[in-house]
């Protein structure tokens, strides 16, 4: 016969926080900003194959930290929600906030009800035109929602970095300043992150309907210079 | 509708019809109407550098129900698909294919191979086909990026993909328009021999066939035009597509309607 325990509401929401938090903490970070002409996002990674930053839809592109199986699942359903809203409906009524309530509401349901909260922060980010603004929609492990007028930071080492990057100039920069200093929050004072463990992506209208591009080393070591 | 998530062993993978039917979001239903628009003739041929698709504007039915109707469209970047039987289940598998190549590309980070997109598109032509007697048959035509040639894949009513290695149509205008590319296609055909031909075959078709529109000068609409090469899909100007069926039509006035034993 097993015992049970009682344990209150607010010690178990506080043990499931640290755990999320302890999982998130193990990965690199991520920042995206808005620059002059669209929406770059930057993430520290070792892996040119697992990605952390992709493509959702025309103007919709997604970025998430933690544990990999877990956000790129999110990053499927993402995928599928877009394709058959747009499907279903017209292109032009695919928006991010609708997106990004779900993943809160689904991160949420997880935090409270999971067998284990998921260990993961997201971003959902859009790119603005006659119809919608740009936005970046910061989504927390436990189904916290943020809409972050200029930058967001995900990750373990989100307030540090968050600080470092504050500093910058706070109207919209071109690509080049905005990724530098972007590259320079993540890596701190006293290191240097190479091109080729950065994966960049960027939102920005450049006469197609997609507007997501994945940097490659090459432009993004120019870029740097 | 909600977030999809789906467990490991549910889940439909990159595939934009699996996930579709998994989800209910089309169905085919059986039907005994048949009188939706139909009839067309789409003509494609291979050059050196890639290959040529050229495709009358007419919808019709018991009437002429459109005289501008595109039916190639590209479906990606480096893919031609063009239609031809009922028009509401070909414009419903254009829309298809565009999607799911992209759903594919977005899913995985990598593109489809042309033959991989020439192969997803067979089941749904069968399930089309068996479950209504509204017919649909595509024509996919695009430049293999792996390979880097142009390649041309024909269907049959069944579902089954056949790669022709010279020239395919499609439509009720096929025969004509066959003929025309049987006496005139060679292997080596550069581009604007190839744009010509096609002109030339689709031409014979709109001549011969009532459900295919020919080029209609008096309203100024003409066939459509396109090629794909390394360069991706480009749909040829409509004042060139003009010039060349003028040639033609200039050429038949002059020989009073007579093709006269030749490729005129």
């Amino acid at each position: 016969m097993s015992n049970y325990f009682y344990v209150s509401p607010e010690q178990l929401i506080k043990d499931r926080a640290e755990f999320a938090q302890k999982g998130i903490a193990r990965g690199r970070s991520i920042v995206a900003a808005i620059y002059d002409k669209g929406v770059v996002m930057v993430a520290e990674n070792t892996s040119a194959s697992l990605n952390k930053v992709s493509e959702i839809y025309d103007r919709i592109a997604f970025a998430g930290v933690g544990k990999y199986n877990e956000f790129d699942r999110l990053r499927e359903a993402g995928i599928r929600w877009a394709d058959s809203t747009g499907f279903t409906y017209s292109r032009e009524d695919v928006d991010a906030r609708a997106l990004a309530n779900y993943y809160a509401q689904h991160l949420g349901d997880m935090f409270t009800e999971g067998q284990k909260p998921l260990e993961v922060e997201i971003l959902v980010a859009q790119l603005g035109n006659k119809l919608r603004p740009t936005k970046l929609y910061r989504v927390a492990y436990e189904g916290t929602i943020l809409d972050e007028p200029r930058f967001s930071v995900l990750g373990g080492d989100a307030e540090t970095i968050k600080n470092r990057f504050a500093l910058s100039e706070g109207t919209p920069q071109t690509l080049k300043i905005t990724l530098k200093d972007a590259a320079s929050a993540l890596a701190g004072p006293d290191r240097l992150i190479p091109a080729s463990e950065l994966e960049v992506g960027i939102l920005e209208d450049r006469g197609n309907r997609r507007t997501f591009t994945r940097l490659t080393d090459d432009e993004v070591s120019e870029l740097l210079s | 509708m909600g977030l999809p998530l789906f467990s490991a062993h549910g889940d439909p993978g990159p595939s934009f019809w699996h996930y579709a039917q998994t989800m209910g979001l089309t169905s085919t239903p059986p039907t005994n109407h048949s009188d939706a628009p139909h009839a067309t003739t789409v003509i494609a041929v291979r050059y050196l550098g890639g290959v040529v698709m050229v495709g009358d504007r007419q919808a019709t039915g018991f009437y002429i129900a459109s005289r501008d109707v595109r039916k190639i469209e590209p479906a990606d970047r480096f893919t031609a698909l063009a239609i031809s039987g009922s028009a509401a289940r070909g414009i419903e598998l254009l829309k298809f294919a565009q999607l799911s190549f992209e759903h594919y590309e977005k899913m995985t980070d990598s593109a489809l191979s042309l033959e991989g997109k020439a192969n997803y598109l067979s089941p749904i032509i069968q399930r089309n086909n068996l479950a209504t007697p509204l017919l649909v048959l595509p024509l996919l035509a695009g430049w293999d990026e792996s390979h880097q040639v142009g390649r041309i894949f024909e269907y049959d009513g069944a579902g089954g993909c056949y790669e022709r290695l010279d020239y395919a149509t499609i439509g009720s205008g096929s025969p004509f328009a066959d003929g025309a590319l049987r006496l005139g296609f060679r292997a080596d055909l550069d581009r604007e021999e190839a744009l010509d031909l096609g002109a030339l075959a689709l031409y014979e078709a709109g001549d011969n066939d009532p459900s295919t529109g020919g080029p209609d000068f008096v309203r100024n609409i003409f066939p459509m035009m396109v090629t794909v090469d390394a360069r991706g899909f480009q749909e040829i100007a409509a004042a060139d597509v003009a010039a060349r069926f003028s040639v033609i039509n200039e050429r038949r006035t002059q020989s009073g309607g007579v093709a006269g034993g030749a490729l005129r």
